[in-house]
């Protein structure tokens, strides 16, 4: 017996070797095999045999002997022309299909854009300042109770300074702060220019790259207040003209006059991308407070400069090592140094900190924008290898008139390769002109974008091109696969087995819709819920006027206000409704969990401010002027500290529902340690912080015309117009200059929700894409399946099937398909929206019906879609498509 | 001279087929070389330098008779052609001319007396 080696390292070899040499090569293998397997046994000569089929792996072996019948190389310049002439033909032929693929792909890479533009955008802020690695936020962690920790974005104002001088890592630290002012340049502006400001010390210079233009950085006036502007500021207010050492004044909303700024200097635009976005910078010069540690401290915004390369985990460690033994208290108190790269997309903590976007946002609409990607590319796939059919008779006849199989690929994929150009074009177009409509939308320009930044066009085209090669690839593949001797004879039904792949994709596509379906519908019962859900106080017909200094002329302000008609209530309170939880917080233990702290909520303003919020009495009383109810705080304020500590501790409030049970506090009318005060009368709870927020222990105090506060107003039902011109009116005889900004309080609570509202609209634009492009894919799919089954559809009319009969046969398969993606959607769909609404203390609970509406609705697309086609084929007449031919 | 396109492993090969004459073919050549090296040689090896050094005209070839244990397949024999003799004389006068350039007393500083021998 003849010894063999193993059989599939034969094959190996066989593929390995050039056909012209497997004569001489083989045999030459097979003696050695025999020689050696003769010399020394079987398992020797097998590894002896792999190692000679390895050695096979040389280009003089391996090379193919140019066939002597040469077709011209697929990439010459006069099949290139062939290509395009022959691919634009056939595209204008089936102008159908190419205009669904056209529709579809279009679609996809415009949105695919789009959202990448944003994405992008987003994760380009805060990258450009040249230290912007070495700069940190620093953020207070306050330990509440076991696993229990808030972050705040402010830090003790002693804390910087205290850094610096301790540790050598510490280059420079500054306090930034953003808000808004009004300034008034001319006199003619009335409500005066809005200005972005941010609020630094001179050190600012140090952290962030300013690029003086005239004028200096330095806290150069002590008169007044110091003011750098930017340059397109500049412009703005004073045109044509050198701002420096000019003197405007803002229009006053806490003081009780104009204060003057001092332009000292005039710098470049600080970037847009930046989470410190401002106009003008307000310098002072750097005060550094000594840290106490007496539990007095003030806040803000502190930004640290530390040392290149230091190890920030590291520094962190031992900052609050030496913080827990400098307070002694048993690290209630930590702090973190976020970078400051990620102050903007990872900032959900930071209340007041307006120019802030989710990551998770960001995440969600990247995973949509790709998904409705793959839903067009898997269309064109389907579509395309479902037409194959109809191009392999074509791709027979090449074959045998010597077409060579890479030809064939090109020829096919320079198809593809027109149909993605034109889409692009589509899709570059449409990005243009809806560059401006999303900016609107997101409320924020965008800094980077695809026409602005040559670098990122010139990838994304790239991205393209590879998307449609990998696109493309596989059905060129297909079709150029078959035999021509057996597409000829049209034996092609094994070969064309990429059915299942086929219907797996369809499948996906419609899971993908279906998901994206059903976020749109948990997103907007998220938001519904948000929006609608009762607060415990009314907070329709409720207008809101923004906190000011009152200059003593509060009170009378009210009086006047009284007499406007359709005022039914109105009180000065330090505390509105969407600002925060109310004017002061306190920690206290919490009596359930030992251990653990409450934050308790204080919310301040004169003694009609609980009737005028529309607040439920429980037990006890209202405030009323009949009591000693209000404590005239601002001049006891002035007193002394002490005294106007223990005029608080015994001063009367009400207290929310929740607060008497979380507090324990079971006795009315008596001094309260957990309360601060005396409490009166219980009222029903109230949402004072947004739903994003768990509700807390409130109490409610009682001031004696508070000096800084706004004034809610409760009126009567659709007489908003009218007494917002009587509220001006009134404004201009007490405070002509002062800023009179009126809020109708549902808007303003309505625009919390702004995130979940515009997560809603995108979601209800993205579902109807990603269903409109499945339906899409799923209409070519039938067109073709009708067109293919012509014959058939006309033999069984022939032989009296009904229109109802053939329909449901052509129906049949697509119908399945989704039947079987809804059962994959749902359960992923619901599991994703339970993560999401995890993070909400507030939820809306995600019904069966939901689930069963989604699968009907997508059903129903379908069907219509399918029957769209499949009753046109099925009313055709038989004879037509049986003659064919 | 231009003898620079003989590499030292085609030299040998080229050797192998002038010494196993007339039936040098790829085998032979593996097995002979394996033999008087003592390494082991795979036929790729053989067969690219028997291919190349054909190219160049040294060698010249045609297909010999099948057997059993090559499964049926055709050897192709290789004999070395007049130029690639003339090639193979020119490597050697050189190699002869150098060696006899070598004085007896560097030989032997070399380790290599020939003299006793």
């Amino acid at each position: 017996m003849q010894p063999l080696p193993p059989r599939w390292l034969d094959k190996l070899a066989n593929r390995i070797c050039a056909p012209h040499l497997r004569e001489e090569l083989l045999g030459d293998l097979y003696e050695r095999y025999a020689l050696r397997h003769h010399r020394v046994g079987a398992r020797k000569a097998n590894w002896f045999f792999l190692r000679e089929v390895t050695a096979l792996l040389r280009p003089s072996i391996m090379k193919r002997k140019p066939s002597p019948y040469a077709s011209p190389s697929a990439l010459n310049s006069e099949m290139l022309r062939n290509y395009f002439k022959i691919g634009s033909r056939v595209l204008l032929k089936n102008s159908r299909y190419s205009l669904i693929h056209l529709t579809g792909l279009s679609i996809g890479l415009w949105t695919c854009m789009m959202v990448a533009t944003v994405v992008i955008d987003s994760l380009s802020y805060d990258k450009q300042w040249s230290r912007k690695d070495d700069i940190y936020r620093i953020v207070t962690v306050n330990k509440m109770g076991k696993d229990l920790s808030e972050r705040n974005s402010s830090s003790p104002m002693g804390l910087a300074p205290e850094l610096q001088k301790n540790y050598a890592e510490v280059e420079s630290w500054s306090t930034l702060s953003s808000s808004e002012l009004h300034f008034k340049i001319r006199p003619e502006d009335g409500d005066g220019i809005n200005t972005n400001l941010l609020s630094a010390d001179t050190a600012v210079s140090r952290l962030l790259d300013l690029k003086l233009l005239t004028g200096s950085l330095k806290h150069s006036t002590q008169k007044h207040w110091n003011l750098l502007v930017t340059r397109s500021y500049a412009t703005r207010i004073f045109p044509g003209q050198d701002p420096v050492g000019k003197i405007i004044y803002d229009i006053p909303t806490f003081s009780a006059e104009p204060t003057p700024y001092e332009i000292t200097g005039l710098i470049d635009d600080l970037p847009y991308n930046s989470h410190l976005r401002a106009d003008a910078i307000r310098l002072e010069a750097p005060k550094p407070e000594p840290l106490l540690n007496n539990g007095v401290m003030s806040f803000g915004r502190n930004y640290i400069l530390l040392k290149r390369g230091t190890d920030v985990g590291e520094f962190t460690k031992r900052v609050n090592a030496w913080y827990a033994r400098f307070t002694k208290n048993n690290n209630r108190e930590q702090f973190e140094f976020q970078p400051l790269k990620e102050v903007y997309l990872h900032s959900d903590f930071a209340e007041g900190q307006s120019v802030k976007a989710s990551i998770r946002t960001i995440y969600i609409f990247a995973g949509v924008a790709l998904l409705l990607l793959f839903i067009a590319c898997v269309n064109f796939v389907n579509l395309s290898t479902a037409k194959a059919f109809a191009r392999v008779k074509e791709a027979g006849v090449r074959k045998i008139l010597s077409g060579s199989r890479t030809q064939l690929v090109m020829q096919l994929l320079t198809e593809t390769l027109l149909l993605f150009g034109i889409s692009i074009g589509i899709a570059v177009f449409a990005y243009c002109l809806t560059l401006r409509p999303v900016e609107d939308f997101l409320g924020h320009r965008l800094v980077v974008t695809f026409t602005s930044n040559i670098l990122m066009a010139g990838g994304a085209l790239l991205m393209f091109f590879l998307t449609a090669l990998l696109t493309g690839l596989y059905p060129a593949w297909v079709i150029s696969g078959f035999k021509p001797a057996n597409t000829l004879r049209g034996i092609f039904t094994a070969s064309l087995g990429q059915t299942g792949l086929r219907k797996t994709l369809v499948v996906a596509q419609f899971s993908i819709s279906i998901i994206v379906l059903l976020a749109t519908i948990g997103v907007w019962q998220q938001f519904d819920l948000m929006k609608n859900k009762e607060l415990g106080y009314d907070k329709n017909n409720l207008i809101g006027i923004e906190q000011i200094s009152w200059n003593g002329k509060g009170d009378a302000f009210k009086n006047e206000l009284q007499r406007i008609p359709g005022v039914v209530r109105s009180s000065l309170a330090m505390w509105m409704p969407t600002e925060g939880g109310g004017y002061m917080q306190r920690e206290v233990p919490d009596p359930a969990h030992a251990g653990r702290r409450l934050r308790v909520w204080y919310v301040a303003g004169d003694v009609d401010l609980p009737t005028t919020l529309g607040l439920k009495l429980v037990k006890g009383r209202m405030f009323s002027n009949r009591f000693a109810d209000a404590l005239d705080a601002d001049s006891l304020q002035k007193e002394g500290f002490e005294k106007f500590e223990k005029a608080q501790i015994n001063q009367n409030s009400l207290m929310t529902a929740s607060a008497a049970k979380m507090l324990g506090i079971k006795q009315l009318d008596v001094q309260t340690q957990n309360a601060h005060s005396v409490p009166v009368g219980i009222v029903g709870d109230f949402h004072n912080e947004s739903l994003y927020e768990p509700m807390k222990p409130t109490f409610i105090l009682a001031e004696k015309s508070p000096e800084y506060a706004g004034m809610l107003i409760r009126i009567q039902p659709g007489t908003e117009m009218q007494v917002a011109v009587g509220v001006r009116k009134l404004w201009k005889q007490f405070f002509p200059e002062k800023l009179l900004q009126i809020n109708n309080i549902e808007e303003q609570i309505t625009k919390q929700y702004e995130a979940e509202s515009k997560l809603h609209e995108l979601f209800l634009f993205f579902s109807g894409l990603t269903m409109f492009l499945s339906a899409l894919g799923i209409f070519g799919l039938v067109v073709q399946a009708a067109e293919q089954r012509a014959k058939e559809v006309g033999i069984r009319k022939v032989l009296g099937a009904s229109v109802a009969g053939i329909v449901g046969l052509i129906s049949k398969d697509f119908v399945k398909l989704v039947v079987i993606a809804i059962v994959v959607a749902s359960p992923l769909a619901w599991y994703a929206l339970q993560k999401w609404l995890e993070s909400y203390p507030y939820r809306t609970t995600i019904d069966w019906w939901v689930f069963v509406a989604t699968g009907f609705a997508a059903l129903v697309v379908t069907i219509g879609t399918v029957s769209f086609q499949a009753i046109r084929a099925a009313t055709a007449d038989p004879v037509r498509s049986l003659r064919n031919e | 001279m231009r003898r620079s396109d003989l590499g030292e492993f085609e030299e040998i090969v080229l050797l192998a087929v002038a010494a196993l004459a007339p039936g040098a073919y790829s085998v032979s050549i593996a097995e002979e070389l394996e033999k008087e090296t003592g390494q082991t040689m795979s036929t790729g090896a053989v067969h690219a330098a028997l291919q190349r050094l054909e190219q160049k005209g040294y060698l010249t070839s045609h297909l010999g008779e099948a057997t059993q244990e090559r499964g049926g397949r055709r050897k192709r024999l290789f004999t070395v052609t007049a130029y690639g003799g003339k090639i193979l004389h020119e490597a050697r006068t050189v190699r002869n001319s150098l060696w006899n350039r070598i004085t007896p007393a560097e030989l032997s500083k070399m380790g290599l007396d020939f003299s006793n021998s």
